[in-house]
């Protein structure tokens, strides 16, 4: 009696430290990230107006943002970078990964050196980018087109340019943190199964068909999620090359919300479409696991 | 491998290599040239005269006070989400707690969050209470961004240390957090490094957060100051892409040292969920 009593104080007493070493943490995620996107929720029900809470006023924010044009524009704009961007993100990132797994020790040089973009900070890469595209023959892009006698350009002035070139950058910038991931998904992939497709007289292409990519499923939707993810809420690059511009070409949904969120102080129709953009995240992951996550691959 | 194929391999790796490298190079040599020379036609890729006078200029306008802030933020943040995220994670590991698959949906959870779609009512929040454009707002708010990641990888770490190795060193006369902090943590190093890496990229190269949570000159980041050096010098290349370079190198610095462990990090964090 006294004994199972004994048992059972100490097995409490392990249940509150536990819980005390677990606490701070906790609490800090709690407050930082969990919190404030319910609050975000309650305020997007709300007239806030440079910081000053004016009320409850319903569905109001969603329903003007749904009548506003612009913002059917913005999510348009959103889905065309970030699906541009994985259009040509992810096929690059799967080629790299395979010469990169045939080069073996230049294979992770390699991957280090594609890598450095990743490491810098967006805004300093849209300042970098901005340096790189100005429309002079003494600039880098300029000189290369004057190389083949077109004159320079304003990439990033152009209506119809603006957005490929942002496509072009983000892709530029993290592509390669798609690479890693996929790099350790072919690594996983057992090599018999390459011999015995080869025995069985199967060309190159088929086995990579056949064989990688449904084995490769689970890791391509990893990738795809964290790019969908990222590039769907960009905002620094963005901000930093064109401001939204020109005529408005690459006002995204996230330019969008900083726009009206932080410029315009407009903070109850801004919560408005964060929790747009949420909703238009989870559903895109939700579509991509039931399309990925069906492959034969994704059970292993 | 035939020759072909390899031929073909060795190019693709150059060319991808000058694709990711050459406009950071580009930058550096702009940061050398003297400003009469930067647009000069054709473009020099090693300046035939060089100077420091943009660097000297961003001192003198007092951004490298903007570097000092963004590195002691970086800091402080790294410094609080390590030492909370390994207790948190080696208690997630080891101990019974009531709700522990919730704690685990929380953390993970607030990984998939976006930072950006949450900092509208954090930034109100903070306004009401006093915490904006203070000194610790930045770090706390970088603090609790690396948190989950840092509880993540480090709890996968514990996980797979036999608990029999703290309990040899107990019965040897350890306490128990003797016994963690001597036998068990030294092993936890490349976890450790894998979430400090990432926190310090994180807070080093953020943007959105800075600008929307301090106003006052002191207390910039690098990223801000050299948007408001734009701001008021117009095109002034060089000195840009000095600012572009000196805020380039610690970042990079850091990922080369610790890569190892920072791709090790997201690759088990990745593939063992």
């Amino acid at each position: 009696m006294d004994s199972s009593r004994a048992l059972h104080s100490v097995a409490r007493k392990t249940k509150i430290v536990g819980s005390a070493l677990v606490g701070p943490a906790l609490i800090l995620v709690v407050a930082i990230n969990v919190l404030p996107a319910f609050y975000g929720f309650y305020l997007s029900l709300r007239q806030v107006f440079f910081f000053a809470d004016e009320g409850y006023v319903g569905l109001q924010n969603y329903v003007e943002l749904f009548r506003d044009p612009f913002a059917w524009q913005a999510i348009g704009r959103s889905l065309v970078f970030t699906f541009g961007s994985l259009a040509i993100a992810v096929p690059l990132a799967l080629v790299s990964a395979m010469g990169i797994r045939r080069l073996g020790n230049w294979g992770s040089i390699l991957l280090t050196v594609l890598l450095v973009p990743w490491a810098m900070s967006p805004i300093v890469v849209a300042l970098l980018w901005k340096w790189i595209l100005v429309p002079s023959p003494g600039g880098l892009v300029g000189a290369i087109f004057a190389a083949f006698g077109v004159p320079p350009q304003d990439l990033l002035t152009d209506p119809l340019l603006a957005m490929p070139t942002l496509i072009l950058i983000g892709v530029w910038r993290n592509f390669a943190f798609a690479a890693i991931i996929l790099t350790g998904g072919l690594g996983q992939i057992p090599r018999d199964l390459y011999k015995a497709a080869a025995v069985d007289g199967l060309g190159a292409w088929e086995a990579f068909r056949k064989i990688t990519l449904p084995l490769l499923a689970p890791s391509l939707l990893i990738v795809i999620s964290m790019l969908t993810i990222s590039y769907f809420n960009e905002v620094q690059t963005i901000i930093g090359l064109t401001g939204g511009g020109p005529i408005r070409q690459t006002t995204t949904l996230g330019y969008l919300l900083y726009h009206t969120g932080f410029v315009e102080l407009d903070q109850g129709r801004g919560n408005a479409i964060a929790i747009v953009m949420f909703m238009i995240n989870m559903l895109l992951i939700a579509l991509y696991i039931k399309i990925l996550g069906k492959q034969p691959g994704a059970a292993a | 491998m035939k020759t072909g194929t390899r031929i073909w391999l060795v190019l693709g790796c150059l060319l991808a290599a000058l694709v990711a490298l050459g406009p950071i190079v580009w930058a550096f040599s702009t940061s050398l040239k003297p400003t009469n020379r930067i647009f000069q036609v054709p473009p020099e890729l090693i300046p035939s005269v060089s100077t420091l006078d943009h660097y000297a200029r961003l001192i003198s306008e007092g951004v490298h006070w903007a570097f000092l802030n963004s590195g002691l933020y970086a800091v402080m943040a790294v410094l609080v989400a390590l030492t909370l995220g390994t207790v948190a994670g080696y208690s997630l590991a080891r101990y019974p707690i009531p709700g522990k698959q919730l704690v685990l949906v929380l953390f993970v959870g607030a990984m998939a969050v976006p930072g950006f779609a949450v900092l509208l009512p954090t930034q109100l929040l903070f306004v009401n209470m006093g915490l904006y454009n203070t000194y610790i707002a930045l770090p706390l708010l970088y603090a609790g961004h690396i948190l989950p990641f840092a509880v993540w990888v480090t709890r996968s770490h514990f996980n797979t240390i036999p608990r029999e190795l703290e309990q040899a060193a107990q019965i040897d006369g350890y306490s128990r957090f003797e016994a963690v902090w001597k036998v068990v943590l030294p092993g936890a190093k490349p976890a450790l490094l894998a979430a400090a890496t990432f926190g310090f990229l994180h807070s080093w190269n953020d943007y959105v957060t800075a600008t929307t949570m301090v106003d006052t000159p002191g207390l910039r980041t690098l990223p801000v100051a050299l948007i408001f050096f734009q701001g008021f010098h117009g095109r002034d290349w060089g000195a840009l892409m000095a600012g572009v370079i000196i805020a380039t190198i610690p970042p990079v610095v850091m990922f080369l040292l610790f890569r190892k462990y920072l791709i090790g990090g997201f690759a088990d964090g990745s593939v063992k969920g």
